[in-house]
């Protein structure tokens, strides 16, 4: 009740000045505001956070059960078999595959569907439509492209004389299969944010630039670029944390083969605990998991930002 | 006792204060209250006050509305069912007063679609006390993942089909009521039962669960396919070295230089090397395959693994052989579209491919290739399949139905239902005389090479298959394996190596946090 | 050459510029539309058939009996309701406090709440898929839906939104005798309905299109969403690509629809945080 009165006298009660009553009130209304948000958070982001490391420093049995408290044998385990290792690897491969190819395609469309022409529009959602293409949907489209019978990206090859490409069935090509999905769904939401990055740039730029004899390609390089580099800033790290989640692909297509060359971290985290049982283990993944985002995170925020352009 | 979950409490107790915060509006008194003293006090009160009075409403409400009922069937968690919604099989309602228990189950395609639902009705309508429900639950893989899951949360079914491979896993958790206790209790005469079958779900002296489904891999070949390359169709080949060389000749370019048809495709399956390596009379894990004794670790990396990858790379590297991955439907594709004239895949989809390569060639089938002739005396393909396991964890009453229903599967006229509508094997001799069944393999002598098989098969520690309680594991260790090899990654012996070094790791973690010593 | 020739003939290579890359980007959706309406035949053979001849639309209706979809479709699209409406609300009285309240430890919270995005779900899947199975809500629609009922980044977006409102309206009414909680939803509510508008359309596509914890807790035939169900279409015995396709489209359906509808909502809601940020 207390919470809606709109101010009080500055009287002291109970040793507190009003101010401190204010305080008080003004911090348990926002309390309340931010409770069930908090209380979500608490039970599906932190405490499991910290079990997870709990449950990190267990062997546990085949559903789960902790059988003995080993501390940080899982950890070393992670460092000494080449499964983790590979799959980080894989991961670090991954994000490089899809986050410049993605930002650069988008680019691509972005400029296009940027361009001052009747129903652009049409373009700009033909553009963006995979934002509403689930994983799932896009990897079962992709698995009849890349089919190596009856694939018909194999067909176009052919047609332009090239040989045929085992996309899905070789560990040299696979990851780079699945990460055209990953370039594919991201691209649109990826595209949208460039767009609307770029619709964004004060038109008054352009005409003085145009005035000075700048060319298309200068007003791009001097204008436009460093216009959007804080929205490839937020691009960069927006894609880099999807691309290091990516599972959906994994599971549909490949289920991390062939020879464990799709084995990306998530999944493995998956395959570790659901699949082979290893709870500890899993769980120990996924800390390392969580400890690598977040230095990420920081790394691109103290590093990169510092260099970006800002309005 | 029932759990509640604490956090839908505090978002009850959170709303109620917010909608409590909002009531002074209604009273028009903001500007009296500084005359109160003890106002500031109610402030943490109030935060406190709706919580103790509502506490006991709060936590029966998310109760009573939302929290499923534990003790149902899993079916009946379903509470907000859209009347269009219609399972895949129709299954006829349960007569009033039957028990209803259900049947997880991995058969897809028309088995599952057709064949599995034929058999629950026939069930069904054979008796009044029992009702099945069969759920289709994805590959035996999913389908063992989600009974583990369902575990402690007690959604599991009164029946389960499993494949071979998760037998010791389903000993040692402890979940199962061995049906050799039904077998005794009734005293049920299982002496017609295939003995090779019998043998490999019999642990420890008993039999723990009812098999259903028996298949194993045989060779298919493409008749025409070996005419034209001047191959006795008659004569397909039986050793590794005899298969070699017919891949080689079936084998077709066109003017480029391009594979037009392969010799033959092997799907990366790691069924198919635990089988290579059982006609080769190797073991998969010490203590002679686990049976002996339980296994400690993983022998399959001897000469005779090493020589089955050797002789697969060699075919891939001769161009020779077709490589499509893991999935055995691009394999079967393959062959059906004649880019491919042997492949080895299970007896189960006889009756698939004999469909698909009807009007387009004549389809032949042989014993699964051996290392050397020497071989087929020595050992041969392991019985194995899946079976019917009885979950403990559900109620006295589902468990006699789960066993009346295993009985009822068990019957010759059913396994022989079962053995036309798939190509597994009856689990019972009996079976090969019911006028269905010799109907069919009258129609199809192909079979017959699949019986054969199974009965040349002689019941030993090699035939009987390993038994480790991290199978699953294994086998998808063994099939990362097969793609380092193939993809040059690694020498057969390197590849089999290291997957036996990860597949003893794991033993050795599966026996000490299941308390095996 | 004219000045006006010139544009035109530059507007018709933009054209087929533009139309080139848009075909190509959306070529795996026209794929799977073009697939799902061949026989059976037509689709195990090669060359791929790119454009449907026989327009056979006996997939839909095998992908609708292959697959209970229309229960699984329901079961997303209540998932996704539950999970979105959750979402407004606790983002919504959440963002309030962050845009309109003044209290010590503002901005630490603020970050907690940041924080959440930070933490990837995966790191938290174990546990939380541990404590589902102990609270025995596997297989239903609180299991699906509850986990994801806060957002870090929906109360970002909407108390970006908030304020924008004016500070002096909230004062003027708190002065009136207006509770906040009235406040919020008599004024503030109304006005950020852009931005609810985003949230839902965003929310609502995410949960939708979930795949790993639909996956792990749902066991139960009846209760799989629809991005998990269609495997049951993709089965071992026999893929026929058309069936997985049709399911596919049919899938796809509901959200691309929703996309086209919104889209304009959508992006100017989600580029608005996102640009500034």
């Amino acid at each position: 009740m207390a919470s809606s009165v709109p101010s009080l006298p500055a009287t002291k009660r109970f040793g507190l000045t009003s101010v401190q009553q204010r305080e008080a009130r003004n911090f348990l209304s926002a309390l309340l505001y931010m409770a069930p948000s908090l209380a979500l958070f608490i039970t599906f982001v932190f405490i499991p956070l910290v079990r997870s490391f709990v449950l990190s420093t267990y062997l546990t049995d085949p559903i789960g059960r902790p059988a003995a408290f080993v501390w940080f044998l899982q950890y070393q385990r992670l460092f000494n078999t080449d499964v983790f290792l590979n799959s980080l690897l894989r991961s670090t491969q991954f994000v490089l595959y899809t986050v410049p190819i993605t930002i650069l395609l988008s680019l691509g469309l972005a400029l296009l569907g940027n361009l001052r022409l009747p129903r652009i529009a049409i373009y700009r959602i033909m553009f963006s439509v995979t934002i509403a293409v689930s994983g799932a949907t896009a990897s079962l489209m992709f698995m009849y492209l890349y089919h190596p019978t009856v694939g018909s990206l194999n067909y176009f090859l052919e047609l332009l004389k090239l040989p045929a490409v085992p996309w899905l069935v070789s560990d040299k090509t696979a990851l780079f299969s699945v990460a055209m999905v990953s370039v594919w769904l991201q691209m649109g939401l990826n595209t949208v944010i460039l767009l609307a990055a770029m619709q964004g740039i004060p038109e008054e730029i352009y005409e003085s630039a145009m005035i000075d004899g700048a060319n298309s390609w200068q007003k791009f390089w001097n204008i436009t670029l460093p216009f959007l580099s804080s929205t490839f800033f937020f691009l960069l790290v927006v894609d880099m944390l999807a691309s290091f989640q990516t599972f959906t692909p994994i599971h549909v297509m490949t289920s991390g083969g062939p020879a464990d060359s799709t084995n990306l971290l998530v999944f493995s985290i998956y395959r570790e605990f659901y699949f082979n049982g290893k709870y500890g283990y899993a769980a120990a993944q996924s800390i390392m998991l969580f400890l690598i985002m977040l230095i990420l995170t920081i790394f691109q925020f103290v590093f990169v930002e510092r260099k970006v352009y800002y309005e | 006792m029932k759990k509640v979950p604490y956090f839908l409490f505090v978002l009850v107790v959170v709303f109620s204060m917010l909608v409590t915060a909002c009531g002074p509006t209604a009273t028009p008194t903001p500007k009296a209250e500084p005359t109160k003293a003890q106002e500031p006090t109610k402030a943490p009160v109030a935060t406190k006050a709706p919580e103790a009075t509502k506490a006991p409403e709060a936590t029966k409400a998310p109760e009573a509305t939302k929290a499923p009922e534990p003790t149902k069937p899993p079916a009946a968690t379903a509470t907000a069912v859209p009347p269009t919604a219609v399972p895949t099989a129709t299954i006829a309602p349960a007569k009033a007063g039957a028990t209803k228990i259900a049947f997880w189950h991995s058969m897809g395609g028309d088995i599952g679609g057709k064949a599995i639902p034929q058999m629950a009705n026939e069930f069904n309508a054979s008796q009044d006390k029992c009702h099945v429900n069969p759920i289709y639950q994805g590959s035996y893989d999913d389908s063992l993942n989600k009974l583990k899951a369902g575990l402690q949360s007690k959604d599991t079914p009164a029946v389960v089909q499993l494949f071979d491979i998760g037998t010791r896993q389903m000993i040692d958790l402890k979940v199962i009521t061995p049906v050799q206790n039904y077998i005794d209790k009734e005293k049920y005469d299982i002496s017609d039962l295939e003995q090779n079958v019998l043998a490999y779900y019999t642990v420890d002296g008993k039999l723990n669960s009812m098999p259903f489904n028996t298949s194993n891999p045989m060779l298919y070949y493409n008749k025409d396919m070996f005419k034209a390359a001047g191959l006795d169709p008659a004569k397909p080949p039986r050793t590794f070295d005899e298969f070699k060389a017919a891949a080689a000749k079936l084998t077709k370019k066109d003017a480029s230089g391009k594979v037009t048809v392969y010799g033959a495709n092997f799907a990366i399956y790691g069924w198919f090397f635990e089988q290579f390596l059982a006609v080769s009379g190797a073991y998969y894990v010490d203590n002679a395959n686990g049976r002996d004794k339980f296994a400690t670790k993983a022998v399959f990396n001897g000469p005779e693994g090493v020589k089955i990858l050797t002789w697969w790379k060699e075919m891939l590297d001769a161009g020779t052989m077709m490589n499509t991955g893991r999935q055995t439907v691009n394999m079967r594709n393959a062959f059906l579209a004649q880019q491919t004239a042997m492949i080895i895949e299970s007896t189960a989809t006889l009756r698939g491919l004999l469909d698909g390569s009807a009007g387009k060639f004549e389809l032949g089938t042989a014993f699964l290739p051996r290392p050397d002739e020497a071989a087929f005396t020595k050992s041969g393909t392991i019985i194995g399949g899946a079976s019917l396991w009885i979950i403990n964890n559900r109620p006295q009453a589902e468990q006699d139905c789960a066993w009346e229903f295993i009985k009822f599967q068990a019957s010759p006229k059913q396994q022989a239902y079962w053995h036309t509508m798939s190509g597994y094997y009856p689990i019972r001799k009996a079976a090969y005389n019911e006028p269905l069944d010799k109907e069919w393999t009258a129609k199809y002598p192909q079979f017959q090479t699949a019986i054969d098989q199974l009965h040349a098969a002689p019941n030993n520690r090699y035939t009987q298959g390993g038994l480790i309680g991290v199978f699953p594991t294994a086998r998808q260790t063994i099939e990362t394996a097969i793609e380092e090899v193939l993809g040059g990654k690694s020498t057969p012996q390197q590849a089999l190596d290291k997957a036996a070094k990860s597949v003893t790791d794991a033993i050795v973690e599966y026996n000490l946090t299941m308390g095996l010593k | 050459m004219s000045r006006k020739t010139r544009r035109i003939l530059t507007n018709i290579f933009l054209y087929i510029v533009l139309t080139i890359a848009g075909l190509i980007v959306i070529f795996p959706i026209y794929y799977a539309i073009d697939v799902s309406l061949l026989t059976d035949t037509e689709v195990a053979t090669y060359p791929p058939k790119l454009i449907p001849t026989s327009f056979n639309i006996e997939s839909y209706a095998l992908a609708l009996q292959q697959a209970p979809l229309a229960r699984y479709l329901f079961n997303s699209v209540f998932q996704s309701l539950l999970v979105m409406m959750g979402q407004l609300i606790t983002a919504g009285l959440a963002a309030y406090a962050f845009a309109f309240i003044e209290f010590r430890g503002r901005n630490v919270f603020f970050l907690v709440f940041l924080a959440t995005m930070m933490i990837p779900w995966e790191a938290t899947i174990i546990p939380n898929y541990l404590f589902i199975k102990q609270l025995e809500w596997t297989d239903t629609f609180q299991g699906l839906a509850v986990p994801f009922m806060a957002t870090g980044f929906g109360t970002f977006l909407l108390r970006q939104f908030y304020l924008k409102i004016p500070k002096d309206l909230h004062d003027a009414a708190v002065i009136d005798g207006c509770s906040s909680f009235r406040f919020l939803t008599t004024i503030v509510v109304p006005l950020a309905r852009p931005a609810f508008g985003t949230l839902a359309v965003y929310s609502f596509l995410q949960t939708y299109n979930q795949y790993l914890w639909p996956l792990l807790i749902t066991n139960d035939e009846m209760m799989r969403t629809v991005q998990i169900g269609l495997s049951l279409l993709q089965d071992e015995e026999r893929m026929k690509f058309n069936i997985v396709m049709a399911g596919v489209v049919l899938v796809l359906l509901p959200t691309i629809v929703l996309f086209i509808f919104s889209n304009r909502q959508l992006i100017r809601g989600l580029t608005a945080g996102a640009v500034k940020g």
